[in-house]
């Protein structure tokens, strides 16, 4: 196992605070950044996110070239906000109207290469209550300082934001110590090394993102990992520690429905790699029960594992990026 | 005078389209806790704030005020002060993060006084924006250790070692827009402490109750004659006491101003205060202490002094009525170092002392816009007599 990676391979946010060598690298290399951010009923975080980015990174430095929020169909005033301070906001739905159409944050990432037109592509969740343009730099940082890192994961440690607005630090997340490490030890050890394979926080090259294939759901964290990882091997990839992210709890029953996608995700990649093989397939239902006024009920969670494939393969993104 | 306050409607908007540098620096410096006395932190955000605005000159006093110096044009001209003070009510452990909303942000502090320290941040990247230049050096200054028991040491400390003359000041505070506060009352903060050692056994219901005593304290409070004029008063406004329902209270405490438009009053209303406090301690066994915890002078600039004049001209400009009234705050210093000063308001907002407190954006820019216009006119020498 190559267990020298969490050596060479792990940063510090502090590693890449200087923004202007950013800034003059990312001109020496003649590229563009893009940040997207995937939204479903955030009008509590998303201003404050656009608001500190193009502060502090479009207006301040020019590290980032757009911003740009992709929605599942909120039902709030996120998108309304969003534009309200000069983000470009589009539906998911919208977006390549002539595919079939899914919902889920997956599905907003893989659209997001389509509608961004840069070779660097930030990912950041919506949700972040102590947003920092830390959170950008020091993700494209290594992209930018590196030749050999393509792709670039962002962990923290976890406090979470409880209802009496104390915060109490945690470990990794549940489904990270309790699905994704075991799962890891047991079939790729080496990518134990990475401190939070479920982070919303992430950054890549376009030649890399367009490559493989996206989870509409929550799969699609375990899968850019997994099929980075296999494609092009662990150096191509980093991780970079942002310190903290004040997060919302979640109660055990959704952190359930997660682990059920992840759990599927995982597994069809175990096969297609022939390291297992199901006897029969899956079934698509996660069932839990409720108590209701006739006893337990079963609560059902439908996913059905679809997965767009690499985006490189559409034609429209192809006839727009002028790829072969 | 009349023609800077043409531009003032224009600069609004060009202020507006600033608004992600400003709501930035509102956000990243309130979401820094800086309950009084704990300051630290983000007082040297602050600075570096300003240095990374390319602030000509960023220090702190020997007390630890930050301060940035915009040079002007003209060093024979004394600068202009621009204060606010850098301190909140809410303590570390209380949520600081901020939302943002299209037309509001709300968080702890963010009224009194984030918004204000935000926008001192702010000031030389809109300057620079709004391509002005100015004869006087503009002093950028956060104050520490303004509120309650801070009892305005930090702006004390600033002018008592500033040793050059200073052309006028402006006093930001986030609310209310309009405001126009040119004169401050004398007063005294008081607290009296009721303290009865704890006894056991049966003899437990007969001793006194720090709480009736206090009861008294007010009630002789309540019995004082005070004048109409000069204008005086004495606020109740703090009361704790007591641990539990069925037990005689041992503690209690009370918090009380004197005001009044004479510092000679506030004196002679103190003084009886304290005779009938020394009075109660004597005729009952118990331990009742009078403490002042901070004083202030009455000052104040004619109502018709220029700055106040050419202060109500510029709100009036942007459609706004001045609305005055007396003000502690720093203004007093500035006043009792006969330095012309005034306090303005920046927005509007609600639940100020509450950790959901929550301004609205939109009339910011317009109080932004009066702040640039008062230095304006502090600049073209309204000060200067
Ligand atoms: N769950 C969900 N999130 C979406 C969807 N579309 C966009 N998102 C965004 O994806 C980001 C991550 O979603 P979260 O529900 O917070 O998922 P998470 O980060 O794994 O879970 P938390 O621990 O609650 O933060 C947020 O910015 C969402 O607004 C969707 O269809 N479902
Ligand atoms: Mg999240």
């Amino acid at each position: 196992m190559n267990s020298n990676w969490l050596k060479k391979n792990t940063f510090h946010h502090s590693e890449f605070k200087d923004i202007n060598r950013l800034v003059e690298e990312k001109e020496r290399k003649k590229i563009k950044i893009s940040l997207c951010l995937p939204t479903l009923n955030e009008e509590k975080t998303i201003a404050k996110e656009i608001i500190i980015m193009k502060s502090e990174l479009m207006s301040r430095y020019q590290l980032l070239d757009e911003i740009v929020v992709i929605d599942s169909g909120s039902t709030d005033r996120t998108m309304e906000i969003a534009s309200s301070y000069g983000a470009d906001v589009y539906k998911a739905d919208d977006i390549l109207p002539k595919l079939e159409k899914f919902k889920g944050k997956g599905e907003n990432l893989w659209k997001a290469l389509y509608i961004t037109t840069g070779d660097i592509i930030v990912y950041l969740d919506a949700d972040i209550k102590n947003i920092h343009h830390r959170f950008v730099y020091a993700l494209v940082g290594p992209l930018l300082l590196f030749d050999n890192i393509k792709y670039c994961k962002g962990f923290y440690d976890r406090p979470i934001a409880r209802g009496k607005k104390k915060l109490r630090p945690t470990g990794g997340g549940r489904v990270t110590e309790l699905v994704i490490r075991p799962l890891f030890s047991l079939f790729f050890p080496e990518l134990t090394q990475i401190m939070q394979p479920l982070s919303g926080e992430y950054a890549g090259y376009r030649e890399l993102f367009e490559k493989i294939p996206f989870p509409i759901g929550y799969g699609i964290e375990t899968s850019i990992i997994l099929d980075t990882y296999e494609k092009w091997g662990l150096d191509v990839i980093a991780q970079v520690d942002l310190e903290r992210r004040v997060h919302r709890n979640q109660d055990t029953k959704s952190l359930g429905k997660m682990s059920f996608v992840i759990l599927k995700t995982f597994c069809k990649r175990l096969e297609k790699l022939g390291m297992a093989e199901l006897k029969s397939g899956f079934f698509n239902e996660m069932i839990q029960y409720k108590l209701g006024k006739d006893g337990y009920q079963p609560d059902i969670y439908k996913d059905k594992g679809f997965e767009r494939p690499p985006i490189i393969e559409i034609p429209e993104y192809r006839e727009k990026f002028k790829a072969i | 005078m009349e023609k800077h306050l043409d531009k003032l409607p224009s600069f609004v908007e060009a202020i507006k389209s600033m608004k992600e540098t400003i709501i930035a620096n509102i956000v990243f410096i309130g979401q820094i806790p800086a309950p009084t006395f704990k300051e630290k932190r983000r007082a040297d955000f602050f600075m570096k704030r300003l240095a990374e605005f390319q602030v000509d000159e960023c220090t702190t006093d020997g007390y630890r005020n930050p301060i940035g110096i915009i040079r002007g044009t003209s060093p024979s001209k004394p600068p202009v002060f621009v204060v606010a003070h850098l301190d909140t009510i809410f303590e570390k452990d209380i949520d600081h993060n901020y939302t943002v909303k299209k037309r509001t942000i709300k968080g702890a502090g963010v009224l009194d006084n984030s918004l204000s320290i935000g926008i001192l941040a702010s000031l030389p990247e809109i300057f620079r924006k709004l391509n002005l230049r100015f004869e006087s050096d503009i002093v950028v200054a956060g104050v520490i250790q303004s509120l309650g028991r801070g009892n305005l040491r930090g702006i004390r400390h600033l002018l008592k070692t500033w040793d050059t003359p200073i052309r006028g000041a402006i006093c930001l505070e986030g609310v209310e827009l309009g405001r126009l506060n040119y004169y401050s009352e004398g007063m005294i903060r008081c607290e009296v402490e009721c303290d009865i050692s704890p006894t056991l056994g049966p003899l437990q219901k007969f001793k006194s109750n720090a709480i009736l005593i206090l009861n008294e304290v007010i009630n002789q409070i309540l019995e004082l004659r005070l004048p109409q004029r000069p204008r005086s008063r004495v606020i109740i406004g703090k009361i704790s006491g007591g641990s539990k329902h069925g037990t005689i209270a041992c503690k209690a405490k009370l918090g009380f101003e004197i005001q009044s438009d004479s510092d000679k009053m506030v004196k002679s209303i103190y003084n009886d205060i304290n005779d009938f406090v020394f009075d109660i301690n004597h005729q009952n066994e118990i331990e009742l202490k009078l403490k002042t915890i901070s004083n202030l002078s009455a000052a104040s600039l004619k109502y018709n002094h220029p700055l106040v004049k050419s202060a109500g001209a510029v709100i009036e400009s942007l459609g706004l009525k001045p609305i005055c009234e007396p003000s502690e705050s720093e203004l007093s210093i500035f006043l009792s170092h006969n330095i012309p000063a005034v306090t303005l308001g920046i927005t509007r907002g609600e639940n100020i002392y509450l950790e959901n407190s929550t301004m609205e954006i939109e009339p910011m820019y317009k109080g932004i816009a009066q702040i640039i216009g008062v230095i304006m006119a502090i600049d073209k020498g309204v000060c200067d007599e």
